[in-house]
């Protein structure tokens, strides 16, 4: 057996070395998935506030704004929530799967409510344009074609609430504008450390149930409001309902979108921590096997010598 | 007793049961006591007054809105909100004269950035305000 053991030898101490790298980078994501689950934890009792004052406001009359307004739809809007780094594993690739489906299922993804308030599908014209929020979901957009309006792929690690207002105005202009008729929002939906699910849910128009399914996962810590009669025909509106809707809205989508910028950011780094830790072990069972082949060469060589040793003296004789 | 909660994106900020509030509203400042009829305002940025046992908490908000629920819960849904000792006056300063500086190329300015900058300038003009009150009094 012609094994150099010096190159199995430098073989097993690269592998260890990226054996590190990995276990680090596990160690790592473990803490920014904690952090990014904290977060969206926060942002949590301030979205449920927000929807329910939104839904008593709705019982007491159909508000009339712009964005809540459901029309025909021409253009769509789709903000795609990718990582801005590889080596998560099928992070990107599954969302990017998803969204490609969805895309494609476009007599859905255009439907919509009209004045009778029936469900109508749509004809299945229409274009759509991206809003990408991470390197990768750039890349999306140009293979298949999609025009991207917009990239914002220098969000920090954590981005804030101010750093996604720029991304939530420019969805809410368009709308407002009527230059798209829908906007939808593609992001990874956080359930645990182990599962995450590509999900595209509608951000405008405005609709609290969207809201409400977004904010409902997760183990929730508190839900400590009394329930209960909740007689909003009592209520004083200062200085009167559509300028407190137009207060409010606005900031609900903002909530709706910081939480799937969220969600992502959680799932990617438990996206990371998982692809390292596979990494991990299997470099751990590679190191094992070299281990062996470096054992089983040396032992080759050793027994070799010997018998070239044993092989000389025996000529000598 | 008033159930009394600010919450912003962050999380939320001040939470206790007390005696009485004063919160700057969209139509000039109120004062709320237990039993208060349910409202909903709207809230400018400035400074809250927490009055809890005979002492008084100084909290800086920006704009949000405001319930009132009906037994004697209040919810501010601020976007920020500090307590007055932490305010950092020196970058809130900094960050006023930034706001005031970009006001002045007001011309180059779209009317979102312009409503942008002016609600910033608000903001600050609060917190250097509140603290400044905070220190004046201890």
């Amino acid at each position: 057996m012609a094994v150099n053991a010096k190159a199995v030898k430098r073989r097993i101490k690269s592998v260890t070395n990226t054996k590190k790298m990995t276990k680090a980078m596990e160690m790592i994501s473990a803490v920014k998935m904690r952090k990014a689950v904290e977060t969206v934890q926060h942002t949590r009792l301030y979205a449920r506030l927000g929807r329910e004052l939104m839904e008593h406001l709705a019982h007491l009359d159909e508000p009339n704004v712009p964005l809540l307004e459901q029309r025909p739809v021409q253009k769509v809007l789709a903000i795609v929530i990718s990582s801005n780094r590889g080596q998560c594993g099928s992070f990107n690739a599954n969302l990017f799967k998803k969204t490609k489906l969805l895309f494609e299922d476009k007599e859905n993804l255009g439907a919509y409510r009209n004045e009778l308030g029936v469900d109508e599908k749509s004809n299945g014209q229409f274009d759509i344009d991206i809003i990408a929020v991470g390197k990768k979901s750039v890349l999306f957009g140009k293979k298949y074609g999609y025009n991207v309006i917009a990239a914002f792929d220098e969000l920090s690690e954590r981005p804030s609430y101010e750093d996604i207002r720029p991304i939530a105005n420019m969805a809410i202009e368009g709308f407002s504008a009527k230059t798209y008729d829908k906007v939808v929002i593609a992001f990874t939906e956080f359930q645990s450390s182990l599962v995450q699910e590509a999900k595209v849910r509608q951000l405008l128009p405005f609709s609290a149930k969207e809201l409400e399914k977004m904010t409902q996962k997760l183990p929730t810590e508190e839900t400590n409001t009394k329930e209960g009669a909740y007689p909003i025909e009592g209520y004083l509106f200062e200085p009167d309902i559509d300028v407190i809707v137009e207060e409010v809205l606005p900031r609900l989508v903002e909530i709706q979108l910081y939480q799937g910028i969220l969600e992502s950011s959680a799932s990617e780094h438990s996206a990371r921590m998982v692809a390292m830790k596979n990494a991990s072990e299997n470099a751990g069972e590679m190191i094992d096997e070299l281990n062996l082949t470096y054992n089983k060469a040396r032992q080759a060589a050793i027994t070799q010598e010997i018998a070239e040793i044993a092989g000389g003296a025996a000529a000598l004789e | 007793m008033i159930t009394f909660k600010i919450v912003t994106p962050n999380g939320v900020t001040y939470e206790d049961d007390i005696e009485k509030v004063t919160i700057p509203t969209g139509d000039g400042e109120i004062t709320v006591l237990e039993g208060h009829v349910p409202l909903v305002s709207t809230l400018s940025a400035g400074e809250i007054l927490v009055h809890k046992n005979g002492q008084i908490v100084h909290l800086a908000v920006s704009t949000g809105i405001l319930e009132i629920r009906p037994n004697s819960e209040v919810y501010l849904l601020a976007d920020t909100s500090e307590r007055a000792e932490d305010i950092d006056v020196g970058r809130a300063e900094a960050a006023k004269a930034r706001a005031e500086e970009l006001m002045k190329q007001k011309d180059a300015l779209a009317d979102v950035d312009f409503a942008r900058i002016q609600a910033m300038i608000e903001r600050e003009t609060a917190r250097i305000g509140v603290s400044k009150r905070y220190r004046d009094v201890k």
